[in-house]
């Protein structure tokens, strides 16, 4: 609006001074006058001067200067005024001059060599001035203005305006946040109609090209980019009608935290609204948010910003959300400090959302094929397909949620599906759910999940896990392979602040006999530091199979053991209290091979000492034994190491029977270092051990 | 003789009372040891590191007015040399695994240090100083691995302050890092003052 409002006042005052000098002068071929300080109010023109040199009746040519004039705001002060009309046309009915030069040197917009013309009709009082070639910003801005009795019109048309000018004129201004980098130009055009002082309707069409720009934090900035914009206003009595088209096909715009290569992913946006200044409300008819292979979606609602919940409704229509673009660009910069924070993403999904006075109300999404992988592996879903519909009031609301394949650490988990129930702030099973784990499956007879806004959610789980081998959940684990099952009753599985407590019992038939796992608790377990407790009991484990698994060595015989207060984190045992040992009055056959008892000797710097001596045992394959034993209670690094009785100076490892040949293992070290201990026992099973000879 | 005795109980409890407490004073020392060679393995090979100031006095946790030397000895005589000299435990699993994940990360954030992207801040923590300096299509990358970082550096001074049985000394133990961070830096990253303010190494 400056240009505009700087031309009327111009041209304005050049009509004014024409006319007084055309109703004195009618006689003369040539006058000149001096008219020194003319003054009006907020304006003021020093040394004004008028020459008139008459052609014909009606034609002259006019020639007025000032050194200086003080124009009301924002026009500032200008000096050097000269405008030049070699073709005034003076009749009874209309002033005019065609072309007219305009020459003065602005404290605003520099030095001025401006194209002009104006005419002006008496009979209606119609005035149209042009003004071409205004310097401004290092671009050119040219003016078209028509001022009637039924209003005016504006027409503006700029070029070549550069950005880091525009944006300190801007700022200056206090229109716009300071640019500290700014390279690039906008070009614009604009047609404005009012009456008096009040703006009926307009139309601005813009075009930005700009190859970097940037606020001073950076969060406000954009690369290569090319943006084009259209508006239209139109006045509805007391209100606004807006709209607005805005297209960016190039370049990259960074919008603290979002991010959008528009050469990738081009955008384009338009909305339609009602502004209505005196309630301060805005109507909004539709917004259309379209970027490709990210999102495109629909909006509509209404908005009173002096409300303590400015949105009053808000609708909006995901038609289509495409993965990985839109998790990328507008989930994941809000996720940092969640376990979603890292993630690969694949897939579509649509939704419906609703707002209602500032607080969601309801939520309806489709979800297609779906792949969630967490970058740091510790969850996964794949071919997640499902209908999640919820609402924060009224009756419960179904959801299904179906998946190909999932996994949680490691364990792989098959092709499952979930029917759930869904009001205000609880989620709870329609039905049974059966989620495969391995060759078992986890029959889940209950679930509820509670969740509070700003609150730790909370869930429950009643289920049932049907035996799954343990050479794949082995294998899957990494760990050694070895045979057997898994299965168990789990009546209580609470999660509650974090914490994961397992109700009832974990059985692993396993070796033949039976370990169970129970008091089982896992703290933060999506966090860098996961925590875990349990306690475990083996029963009656076959030596022969165990040691054949591991290729221990051979040894016969049963095993029973205890784990007390086992504690993990990041899945490695920091402490526990565990002890293995035959069991009481066993009959099974006793036997330890010569590899076995040279393994144990090698580990946890035991001592081997016998009856037999070293050179004698080359004659037997394996010995009787009466009971084996070892016992380790793990703190701070470091293993507290027993046997199954004292010795002198140690104890027994493997405690012979009385009858030769006779071997006793017996253990001095009583304290080992654990890191120390497993890498021994790791390096005794991978390989084929010494041979005693 | 009975008038003489109660003082002498008196001082006798007295004397347990400070033993117990002094035995679970911070040890700074060790703290700062500590802190090296984490902080060395996760920057990795570095152009040599200015030497920082001088270990904080260990007599400066010590409200008692009894000097720092003699304290030493009372130490000695009262509870077992091995228990005194307490030497701060940073071999858990849980510490390898996240000094090896920094150990990682720090190859990607290094560079946004020595652009002054990223500076090191006053509790222990990393922030963006001026995010000017980050290409616009990384900004949410190096963001990422901030948040990252910072989740990392937090579960680390929580846990060796478990590792080591005290809890409580977490913050103590991030405050050793957070001056150690910066001693052990090279020259030209940007480190923050506890009034916000960022310098220059």
């Amino acid at each position: 609006m400056a240009p505009g409002r700087y031309a009327r006042t111009a041209g304005l005052l050049t009509v004014i001074l024409l006319a007084g000098v055309a109703l004195t002068a009618d006689a003369l071929e040539s006058i000149s006058l001096k008219l020194g300080r003319v003054a009006g109010p907020g304006w003021t023109v020093d040394e004004l001067e008028s020459r008139l040199v008459w052609r014909d009746a009606q034609r002259a040519a006019l020639l007025l200067t000032a050194t200086q004039a003080r124009l009301p705001e924002p026009l500032g002060t200008i000096g050097g005024l000269k405008l030049d009309c070699p073709d005034a046309l003076i009749a009874a009915d209309e002033l005019a001059c065609s072309h007219a030069r305009l020459e003065f040197s602005s404290e605003r917009i520099g030095p001025q060599q401006i194209r002009t013309g104006f005419r002006y009709r008496f009979s209606d009082r119609r005035l149209q001035l042009d003004l071409a070639n205004i310097r401004l910003d290092g671009g050119r801005v040219s003016i078209k203005a028509v001022q009637a009795a039924h209003g005016w019109d504006l027409a503006l048309q700029a070029d070549g305006l550069q950005l880091d000018a525009l944006a300190a004129r801007l700022a200056a201004a206090g229109i716009l946040p300071v640019l500290v980098k700014g390279v690039g130009t906008l070009a614009f055009s604009a047609q404005l109609k009012g009456t008096a002082a009040r703006l009926d309707a307009g139309q601005v069409s813009a075009r930005l090209q700009s190859s970097q720009f940037s606020d001073a934090e950076g969060s406000v900035a954009g690369e290569n980019l090319e943006l084009l914009v259209d508006a239209t206003v139109t006045a509805h009595g007391a209100s606004w009608g807006l709209s607005g088209e805005l297209s960016v096909q190039q370049g990259q715009v960074y919008i603290d935290p979002v991010f959008v290569d528009a050469t990738k992913t081009p955008v384009h946006a338009s909305t339609r609204f009602d502004w209505h200044p005196g309630r301060r409300r805005i109507s909004l008819h539709s917004f259309d948010y379209d970027q490709s292979k990210t999102v495109r979606l629909h909006a509509d609602g209404s908005l009173d910003l002096d409300a303590p919940a400015p949105l009053e409704v808000l609708a909006v229509d995901v038609e289509e959300g495409t993965f990985p673009g839109l998790y990328n660009t507008y989930f994941q910069p809000w996720l940092n400090d969640t376990v979603l924070a890292d993630l690969h993403t694949e897939g579509a999904l649509a939704g419906q959302l609703h707002w209602q006075d500032g607080r969601l109300a309801s939520a309806r999404l489709q979800l297609d094929g779906l792949t969630i992988n967490d970058r740091e592996a510790r969850f996964g879903v794949g071919g997640l397909d499902g209908r999640i519909d919820w609402a924060g009031q009224g009756p419960a609301r179904p959801s299904q949620l179906a998946w190909e394949q999932a996994q949680v650490y490691r364990v792989p988990l098959g092709r499952s599906q979930l029917r759930v129930e869904s009001a205000g702030s609880s989620v709870h099973l329609r039905e049974p759910a059966r989620i495969a784990v391995l060759d078992g499956e986890l029959q889940v007879e209950e679930f509820e999940l509670e969740y509070a806004p700003g609150a730790a959610s909370s869930w429950h789980v009643d289920g049932i896990l049907t035996p799954v081998s343990m050479s794949d959940l082995t294998r899957a684990l990494g760990w050694p392979e070895f045979g057997g099952k898994l299965s168990g009753v789990i009546p209580n599985v609470n999660y509650r602040d974090g914490e994961l407590a397992v109700g009832g019992m974990l059985l692993v038939r396993v070796f033949d006999g039976e370990v169970t796992l129970s008091n089982l608790r896992l703290a933060q377990p999506l966090s860098v530091v996961p925590r875990l407790w349990v306690d475990a009991r083996a029963s009656n484990i076959d030596l022969e199979t165990l040691t054949r698994t591991f290729s221990f060595g051979r040894i016969e015989g049963r095993l029973d053991g205890r784990v007390d207060e086992l504690r993990m984190e990041s899945w490695r045992p920091v402490a526990f209290d565990a002890a293995f040992a035959t069991p009481p009055g066993d009959k099974s056959r006793h036997r330890i091979s010569q590899k076995a008892v040279d393994n144990i000797s090698s580990i946890g710097g035991g001592g081997l000492s016998g009856a037999v001596s070293r050179s004698f045992m080359g004659f037997f394959k394996d010995f009787p034994y009466d009971r084996l034993g070892l016992s380790c209670r793990l703190e701070n690094g470091t293993c507290q190491m027993d046997g199954v009785a004292p010795a002198a100076k140690g104890y027994y490892i493997v405690k012979s029977r009385l009858l030769p040949p006779r071997l006793d293992v017996i253990g001095y070290a009583d304290r080992v270092d654990w890191e120390s201990l497993v890498s021994q026992l790791i390096a005794v099973t991978r390989t084929q051990g010494a041979v005693v000879k | 003789m009975k008038t003489l005795r109660i003082p002498m109980t008196m001082l006798l409890i007295l004397f347990a009372a400070a033993c117990v407490t002094i035995n679970v004073y911070f040890p700074a020392e060790a703290a700062e040891k500590a802190a090296d060679r984490i902080i060395k393995d996760v920057y990795g090979e570095q152009p040599a590191p200015s030497q920082g100031p001088a270990a904080e006095p260990q007599s400066r946790l010590q409200p008692e007015s009894v000097p720092a030397r003699y304290r030493y000895s009372l130490l000695d005589w009262l509870v077992s040399p091995a228990n005194a000299a307490a030497d701060l435990s940073v071999n858990t699993p849980a510490i390898s695994q996240l000094k090896a994940d920094m150990e990682q990360r720090h190859r990607q954030l290094a560079p946004h240090y020595a652009s002054g992207a990223v500076g090191m801040t006053h509790n222990g923590e990393i922030d963006i100083r001026d995010q000017t300096l980050i290409p616009l299509k990384d900004r949410n990358t190096v963001k990422q691995l901030v948040a990252k970082e910072n989740r990392d550096r937090g579960a680390l001074y929580t846990e060796i302050a478990r590792a080591n049985g005290h809890p409580e000394w977490e913050s103590e133990i991030r405050q050793t890092f957070a001056r150690r961070w910066v001693d052990n830096a090279p020259g030209g990253w940007w480190y923050s003052s506890a009034s916000g303010s960022w310098k220059q190494k």
